[in-house]
């Protein structure tokens, strides 16, 4: 076994540029947790399924966990933490996930509100309101074992009329 | 009084508090949306080191030898350490039960392991990925044994010893009678027998297991941060098996993503980090992956209930007689009984059952040891509801009918169970009739029937759900096991007139610093806004028994209202004072001290709050500086909440896949602190109830390797799962408890478990389809449709 080397990377996080040594083996996740201590982005699984480390590459939603940080090479990157205003003020999502109580331990909530955002802004505003359905069907690929999703679902449809009037 | 007068009076008194009942959006939900909450896995500490685990890849095998040269010469690792080792330093844990053998548990197997996935050695190295490298490099020479996987054949001759300290892998064999059973039985027109199976689960909270231990080498002192359900019992348990005094260890549990009955014991992964942590005098952190917790964290609910029903042919039930099986897994973090006899005293559910008889019996086997799930008693609903089903069907009866009429309502309570449990202002069949009175069961009935003509299989299934929610320490006694159920807060106001609150529970998700900064605003006439909720770490908060079963509401928030009262007794003595006014006369109202008739008459709390902290000689004659209250409380034996669930289904007759069409909660767990915290607990108790009857299950192979180990194979409930969760509240105080709060969290599982189950059985009925193992995946459904079809 050889120690694993280590390769020069440039990446934009959270409209940040940043030059980073990283070995080739490290994870997306890992990178952003550790290297750069942005540590909303979470990890569930580490094998893709439960979405609690979905970030956006290039406007795009992508499990971290999935992604070795050398992929990310050359590549805009938004977590979590470039979500709200730059006052502080809370997006649309994430202030619709407090206001329908869509979160109880809170684990699984970056996840879900990078890929709310990313289905909203991916959605052809000509297609009407959301419905529950829609929304079941577009995020049933993230996991939240508190919530039952009830109010998850009512966030979505929230976030989604206010971001549709603006 | 009467006691319902007393709970009418209770109800009278929480509704004109300003806080206690609203629907207060979550104080701590900022830090999670933006991410900045602190779970475990976010804490690094300058030189830490990470630990990964060598694990069994048999489920039963001794260990010959370790040989760790290899790893160690990996550059990178710092230490290896087997069982052997840590034993010269560190004390097994030994799981006592009363009138049982004891099971000892050393940190890690010294010359067996009993699982596949055990783990047997750890790996301490610069990072996680350099620790998994040598982890690889460790040889375990191992000698396999057959393994021990049948609980029903755990104890016959031949089969080797699961934990050969013990005489037999059934561990426990006990047999509970109460009323006259036999006479029961020799009275009845006729014995109906049902049985009720569940599957293996796991927890499977987001967020897996994880700590980081520190020591600190100057105070000689460790500090644990990690997610634990019950932060003290975790400190005492640590120091005891580290061989410190409970002042040299500090835990710190900070946000837990889900613990839902895993993060309470400590295991064996995080007690080898901390020991290591010690002797190397280095931080460590363990992050558990998801492999690991789906096969070797806690499994749940490998159980199985037979039942058999003594009844006139009117439908009168005279007597039950219940045997129960538990597959108790390789290890015992709890006392092997205590799971499988909640489900015992509790099978009688919302029904006047006189005679009662129950034997429980316990294997040990080599899988995954068993722990507390959410609702540990899940499938007791199904079958205390079912087996009133099956009496219907076999005297031709009109089930909700006969249920009806054996059901305890509130004219039949104060009413103790056959087992001698207190049931006190439950709604069951209140609920019951105003679930059936909102759903047209004879127009359900005929559109079931024409749906049959269609080929397409509807059903419904109503549940009525006792839930055990709090455990005074009165029930432990009773219970042979050692523990207690009392709790302990701490409520301070500062100099400024800020309040700070602690208590011995701890979060997982349920919103407990909003919901306590309710309860302690309204005792001290202040807003939730001004009251910061810190809990957790054992350096703040009192000695508690931690955030278990459903004990949060009624003891947390109960002593943390009490405390917060003895505070409140106190502002109002110097107010009194400042004032020259009766302090029965006063009250606080938006942090100010007004009397109840003077208009303009006050005192701001600020202002008491400076006299006690800087100017204490402004207090009354002989008062004590300074505004602080710790109480502790003990809750009654047991406290009860009840609720009533309706699921309707129609299942696929082509493919065997349930579709929920609808589902409503009629929930009463007396006074509510926060509604809409409740709702939230109800919607992921149904959720996970509803895993357990469709969805999930941890399956071994005949050679005992967990053949569901990734998220793909073990199905968790998906947004497309789940129905939307209609919730409804009555709120019935209990007299005994403060403030009327009776508890709830774990029920909602037990109500979904019983009303997805019934009703698919209710949809599988009419072609001859009998379910008595969960889960209803398609595949079984079908095999079910299809035999009732050619047989």
């Amino acid at each position: 076994m050889t120690a694993p080397k280590p390769r020069t990377i440039q990446v934009t996080v959270n409209g940040e540029t940043i030059t980073a040594s990283v070995p080739d083996r490290k994870l997306l996740c890992d990178f952003l947790r550790e290297d750069l201590s942005l540590t909303g982005t979470h990890v569930g699984c580490e094998h893709g399924v439960c979405g609690a480390c979905t970030v956006l590459v290039e406007g795009r939603p992508a499990r971290s966990c999935l992604m070795l940080a050398v992929q990310a090479d050359g590549r805009a990157i938004t977590t979590i933490e470039g979500v709200s205003g730059p006052d502080g003020s809370l997006h649309p999502v994430q202030r619709a996930f407090h206001e329908q109580h869509a979160l109880q331990c809170g684990f699984c909530t970056p996840g879900f509100i990078i890929s709310t955002i990313a289905y909203l802004e991916e959605r052809d505003p000509s297609a009407g309101p959301v419905s529950e359905d829609e929304v079941r069907e577009h995020l049933s690929g993230t996991l939240c074992r508190c919530t039952g999703y009830t109010n998850i679902v009512r966030a979505v449809c929230q976030a989604a009329a206010e971001l549709s009037e603006s | 009084m009467s006691k319902a007068e007393e709970s009418a009076d209770v109800a009278a008194s929480v509704a004109e508090q300003p806080f206690i009942g609203q629907r207060l959006p979550r104080k701590e939900d900022r830090r999670f949306v933006i991410g900045k909450g602190r779970f475990t896995d976010d804490i690094s500490v300058p030189g830490m080191l990470h630990a990964a685990f060598v694990r069994s890849p048999h489920a039963h095998a001794r260990i010959r030898s370790i040989d760790t040269e290899a790893a160690l010469k990996l550059p990178g690792v710092v230490a290896v350490i087997t069982g052997r080792e840590l034993a010269e330093f560190t004390s097994p844990f030994v799981c006592q039960q009363e009138g049982a053998a004891p099971m000892e548990m050393d940190a890690l197997p010294v010359d067996k392991a009993r699982f596949a996935g055990d783990p047997v050695a750890c790996v301490v190295a610069v990072d996680r990925y350099v620790a998994e490298d040598g982890v690889d490099l460790v040889e375990v020479d191992w000698d396999a044994l057959p393994p021990v996987l049948d609980m029903h054949h755990a104890s016959d001759p031949g089969v080797p010893l699961v934990d050969e300290k013990i005489p037999s892998n059934l561990h426990t064999r006990e047999t509970h009678r109460y009323g006259d059973i036999d006479g029961a039985f020799a009275r009845a027109d006729r014995v109906v027998k049902a049985e009720f199976r569940s599957q293996r689960l796991t927890h499977v909270p987001i967020e897996t297991r994880s700590v980081v231990a520190t020591w600190d080498e100057g105070r000689e002192e460790l500090t644990y941060y990690g997610a634990a359900q019950t932060a003290h019992i975790l400190r005492t348990t640590l120091a005891d098996r580290l061989g410190l005094s409970e002042n040299q260890v500090r835990v710190v549990s900070p946000d837990v993503g889900g613990g839902f009955g895993l993060k309470l014991p400590l295991f064996r992964e995080e007690f080898t980090v901390a020991a290591m942590a010690m002797r190397l005098k280095r931080p460590i952190k363990w992050v558990e992956d998801r492999l690991e917790n789906l096969t070797a964290s806690n499994h749940a609910r490998d159980d199985a209930v037979s039942v058999e029903v003594a009844v006139l042919n009117d439908g009168t039930v005279l007597g039950v007689r219940a045997n129960l099986w538990a597959d108790f897994g390789a290890y015992a973090f709890y006392p092997p009984s205590y799971i499988i006899n909640v489900i015992g005293w509790l099978l009688l559910g919302a029904y006047k059952i006189d005679n009662y008889e129950y034997t429980v019996n316990v294997a040990i086997t080599n899988k995954c040891p068993a722990g507390t799930l959410r609702a540990p008693m899940a499938i007791v609903t199904w079958a205390s509801d079912g087996m009133m089903h099956r009496v219907a069907e076999e005297l031709g009866l009109d089930p909700f009918e006969l249920r009806r009429k054996n059901m305890l309502s509130l004219d039949d309570q104060p009413y103790q169970s056959a087992p001698g449990y207190p049931y006190e202002a439950l709604t069951l069949r209140e609920g019951f009739d105003e679930t059936l009175a909102k759903f047209d069961i004879d127009a359900f009935r005929r559109e079931q029937a024409d749906a049959a003509e269609k080929g397409r299989l509807i059903g419904v299934g109503i549940a009525s759900v006792v839930e055990p929610t709090t455990y005074g320490s009165a029930w432990y006694k009773a219970s042979g096991d050692d523990g207690s159920g009392h709790e302990a807060a701490t409520v301070k106001l500062e100099p400024t007139g800020a309040i700070n609150v602690t208590a011995g529970i701890v979060g997982t998700g349920q919103g407990y610093e909003t919901s306590l900064a309710q309860v302690v605003a309204d005792a001290l006439g202040s807003s939730p806004a001004n009251v910061d909720v810190r809990l957790g770490d054992t350096y703040i908060a009192p000695y508690g028994m931690g955030s278990r079963g459903s004990r949060g509401a009624a003891a947390g928030h109960g002593v943390a209202y009490l405390a917060a009262m003895d505070l409140r007794e106190k502002v109002l003595g110097i107010g009194a004072h400042l004032l020259q006014r009766p302090a029965e006369s006063l009250k606080i109202v938006n942090d100010e001290v007004v009397t109840r008739s003077d208009v303009g008459v006050s005192v701001p709390v600020r202002e008491i709050a400076r006299i006690a902290y800087n100017d204490p000689t402004s207090l009354p004659d002989g008062m004590l500086p300074g505004l602080e209250a710790h109480r502790t409380y003990d809750p009654p034996f047991m406290t009860f909440s009840n609720a009533t669930h309706l699921c309707q289904v129609e299942v696929d007759a082509e493919t065997g896949g349930v579709t929920i069409v609808k589902y409503r909660v009629h929930e009463d767990a007396g006074t509510l602190i926060n509604p809409m915290i409740v709702d939230g607990q109800v919607h992921g108790g149904v959720s996970m109830g509803i895993g357990q009857v469709l969805l999930e299950e941890t399956r071994y192979d005949e050679q005992g390797m967990n053949v569901s180990a990734t998220l793909a194979d073990y199905l968790m409930p998906t947004m497309d799962t789940v129905p939307m969760i209609e919730v409804e509240h009555l709120e019935t105080p209990n007299p005994n408890t403060p403030q009327g709060i009776k508890g709830m969290a774990e029920g909602p599982v037990q109500g979904a478990v019983a009303s997805v189950a019934l009703a698919v059985q209710d949809a599988v009925a009419r072609s001859g389809g009998r379910l008595e193992q969960l889960p209803f995946t398609p595949s079984r459904l079908l095999g079910v449709l299809r035999a009732s079809r050619s047989g």
